[in-house]
């Protein structure tokens, strides 16, 4: 569903990401996984058109969307949520969801879908979003994004700023969500969380793919849990 | 961890002020000021006959005056104070109604009222900078001053003549009225405020300004206390506006709302500097002499002379951030240094 | 009393309807308009003359109107594409500057075609007694249009969906975009609706008191005031700061001064730059 070939992309002239290319297929989840500064946010940024791409091309569903405007790609059935979030802090629970389907009202199932990934949100359905709670937050994000009923759903470090538990707990609900059919691309950098979900990864360092392959086949592989899983 | 978001990420860290340092010689420091201050003694002698032409030429040195305060003020520590009329109105103001109608002597009158000018702008700064208000606010604060200051000249008609102005007695008969006596007045003025600017800028004052425009919170984090400095271009500025103001009060003998006004004053300053640049030594200069060109040559022009002020706001302010003239330098420097590098291979 | 009162509520809708147009396209391109008092203006020449023409008040009115909205349109897709390119205060600089050019271009123009022109509209009809005060025609005409424009504004911007992705672009633009929102057409469309409304405050002030070619700068320092007093970016702000500072300037104006007057509205601005700078309702 989503390829991307050769991409190069990065800020002031300079590359933070090289020659990368990724594949991820209509229902499975991947996760980009890499630690801090390996490019993953410039990436996933490249890859929905918040940032320029300098080299190489992005298809979604067969259609060439490099370089196409962010508000563009969401609507073409791309949603992003990045790290930062970027709730409307001053709207209300409902508004934020309301707003996910732009420029639709959206379905009236799509409510019942969040809510019931997302039981608390519907509790604080009038609550002024930028008075939420880390957790609450993350799942309005994720919620506000599943609105528009996107074909692939981008997530940029779901757990940034969650304790453990709530962690665990957005992961589950991305494994739900799995569950229903949703193609999924995740950059994580608690790699046993996404793996747990994911069926391929791609090991991110430096802006280049090291490795990738499938979930089961990276937790085996020694370099992997010598980096990324703290096993000597 | 926030990043930058946008790709079109702004490197220039001073809006519209210039980072370069003052050469370190005395001689390459201050020969450009004494070449300037000799080039403009020549201009009476060019145009000393047509008392007209004199006058202008002393209001366009008024004018330098002013450019180069502003460029104290804003060029140096980005302060956008847009009551450079007003500042310049306290003064003149202030000297003419102590002189007047208190009879203070006129040099007593003078001192006070660029005491009174100095004070003020300096508690606009600091009003500023203690309420960390950025560059539109200050903007917005200072131009709220510069009206209420007009409206308070119209409104007080005892004291200020409001609408019709106020002759200037004090000076009545000294040389100040003598065209060509003011316009030496003027230049030695404009020439001291040159000193004072390059002075500052040589000195460990300018070194502050120079960190504070490029990163504030660098800045602050390296002990410079941004809030002092700040304060004192606003001060400086602001003497220097009312010490102009004050002796132009005197030197013309008639005053008025518009004389100080936020369209007459604060516009043309902006477009002086769009065109000589903001933040140099000689760009005031260089502004003030094509502005009074470009003036007379629209002088029958009427409403229109009003739009191709607008027309050159944007257009300078589009096409040049820095200045015009520092455009076109470093254009120059480019070519000549290609230029060179041909030759060289 | 009570009539100065009442009249600086006439006054205090317009005063509302004007902040909002400022603090509309301040809230969502961040850039303080200067050149929002001329298209009042340029409004209120358009009428008249479409007036002078024999046009029914109604098509005159709407062509002002929609004269205004054009300008915003232009004035968003040509000069403010630059401004744009820039962020934070660098952005709010250059679009100052950018909008004073244009404000000096349009007010020279103007004056220059129409020296002498002002729009001055009489209702006809009775004068009513409100609260034991006879209010005129015209007044209660400015009053009443004023309020139902801005029920109608708020009504748009909590309930409709664009309305509320105006908002979402004020609020955060990345998440605007990530919606599928897209900013710039947003802020093409609120430059075209604060110009309108600029042409509309221009008509309703002119059924009270002539609008004259010169009102350009009085109408944009005014909206900057009551935008800033009302919290820049919030319409309900600058409504509620629209209406107080029209009932302070007729009292003032009434016991003290016209002079006077305008100097209060102006510390009412800086005071509250000062002292809360978020205004009265903003974030």
């Amino acid at each position: 569903m989503l390829e991307a070939s050769g991409l190069s992309a990065g800020y002031l002239g300079e590359n933070v990401v090289e020659g990368v290319d990724v594949q991820v297929a209509a229902g499975q989840a991947v996760a980009v996984i890499g630690s801090n500064g390996a490019g993953k946010t410039t990436l996933f940024r490249a890859l929905c058109g918040m940032l320029p791409v300098t080299a190489g091309r992005v298809r979604f569903d067969g259609e060439d969307i490099t370089g196409r405007p962010a508000h563009r790609v969401a609507r073409a059935g791309l949603a992003y949520v990045p790290a930062e979030r970027h709730l409307f802090p001053g709207m209300s629970v409902r508004e934020n969801l309301l707003l996910g389907a732009y420029p639709r009202r959206p379905d009236p199932s799509a409510f019942g879908l969040v809510f019931d990934l997302f039981p608390r949100l519907e509790e604080r359905r009038q609550q002024r979003a930028g008075s939420l709670s880390g957790g609450e937050q993350q799942m309005l994000a994720v919620g506000r994004a599943l609105m528009s009923r996107p074909r692939l759903l981008m997530l940029d470090e779901p757990t940034t700023g969650l304790a453990p538990k709530l962690a665990r707990s957005a992961y589950e609900a991305l494994g739900v969500l799995k569950g229903t059919g949703m193609t999924l691309l995740v950059a994580e950098q608690q790699v046993p969380l996404a793996l747990s979900v994911a069926d391929r990864g791609y090991v991110l360092e430096n802006g280049r793919i090291r490795l990738e392959g499938a979930s089961e086949d990276l937790e085996r592989n020694p370099e992997v849990r010598r980096a990324y899983l703290g096993v000597a | 961890m926030t990043v930058e978001f946008d790709a079109t990420v702004e490197s220039e860290a001073a809006p519209l002020g210039v980072s370069a340092r003052p050469p370190r010689s005395l001689v390459r420091a201050f020969w450009p000021i004494a070449a300037t201050g000799a080039v403009l003694a020549l201009v009476p002698l060019w145009l000393g006959d047509s008392r007209l032409m004199m006058g202008l030429a002393v209001d366009a040195l008024v004018f330098g005056a002013y450019a180069i305060a502003f460029n104290v003020i804003f060029g140096s520590t980005n302060q956008l104070f847009l009551c450079v009329g007003a500042l310049a109105g306290v003064g003149g103001y202030a000297s003419a109604i102590l002189a007047d109608q208190a009879g203070l002597p006129m040099a007593v009158a003078l001192a006070l009222a660029t005491a009174l000018a100095t004070v003020v702008g300096g508690l606009l700064s600091w009003v500023a900078v203690r309420r960390s208000l950025g560059v539109i606010f200050t903007g917005i604060v200072t131009l709220a001053f510069s009206l209420s200051f007009a409206n308070l000249v119209l409104g007080q008609r005892g004291l200020t003549g409001g609408e019709t102005g106020l002759v200037v007695a004090a000076g009545e008969g000294s040389f100040l009225r003598e065209r060509v006596a003011a316009f030496y007045l003027f230049l030695g003025m404009l020439v001291a405020f040159l000193v004072v600017f390059r002075a500052l800028e040589r000195s460990h004052i300018g070194w502050a300004f120079r960190a504070l425009r490029d990163s504030e919170l660098a800045a602050e984090l390296a002990g410079v206390d941004v809030a002092r400095y700040r304060v004192y271009a606003g001060l400086i500025g602001s003497a220097m506006l009312g010490i102009t103001g004050a002796v132009y009060a005197h030197s013309d003998g008639f005053i008025g709302p518009s004389t100080f006004g936020f369209g007459h004053v604060d516009v043309r300053v902006l477009v002086m500097l769009a065109f000589g640049g903001l933040g140099t030594l000689l760009g005031p200069v260089v502004g003030t002499v094509v502005f009074a060109v470009l003036d007379e040559l629209l002088v029958d022009a009427g409403q229109l002379r009003t739009v191709v002020y607008g027309l050159l706001i944007i257009a300078l302010f589009l096409g040049f951030k820095r200045g015009a003239v520092p455009a076109v330098a470093d254009l120059l420097r480019l070519l000549v240094r290609r230029a060179r590098s041909r030759i060289g291979r | 009393m009570t009539a100065v009162v009442l009249d600086g509520i006439v006054l205090g809708l317009q005063f509302g309807l004007l902040g909002v147009g400022m603090t509309l396209v301040y809230g969502l391109g961040g850039v303080l308009n200067l050149a929002y008092g001329q298209a009042a203006v340029l409004a209120a020449m358009v009428v008249a003359v479409a007036l002078t023409a024999g046009a029914p008040a109604l098509v005159a009115a709407g062509a002002g109107l929609l004269t205004a909205a054009a300008g915003g349109v232009v004035l968003d897709r040509t000069l403010m594409l630059p401004v744009y390119h820039q962020r934070g205060e660098h952005r709010v600089l250059l679009g100052l500057l950018l909008t004073l050019g244009v404000a000096f271009v349009v007010d020279g123009l103007l004056l220059w075609r129409y020296p002498t022109g002002a729009l001055r509209l009489t209702i006809g009809g009775e004068a009513v007694p409100i609260l034991g005060v006879r209010m005129r025609a015209g007044s209660l005409w400015a009053s009443g249009i004023s309020l139902a424009v801005g029920a109608i504004l708020l009504l748009f911007f909590r309930a409709t969906t664009l309305g509320r992705a105006a908002r979402s672009v004020i609020q955060d633009e990345v998440g605007a975009r990530l919606v599928g929102i897209n900013p710039a057409a947003v802020r093409t469309f609120i430059f075209a609706l604060s110009g309108a409304l600029a042409g509309l405050v221009a008509v309703t002030r002119s059924m009270t008191s002539p609008v004259g070619v010169t009102a350009g700068f009085d109408f944009t320092i005014l909206a900057l005031i009551v935008a800033v007093v009302g919290g820049l970016g919030s319409v309900a702000g600058a409504f509620l700061a629209g209406v107080l500072l029209g009932i302070v300037s007729t009292v003032s104006a009434f016991y003290i001064g016209q002079y006077i007057t305008t100097i209060v509205l102006l510390a009412a601005a800086a005071l509250t730059i000062v002292m809360r700078p978020r205004g009265l309702l903003g974030r």
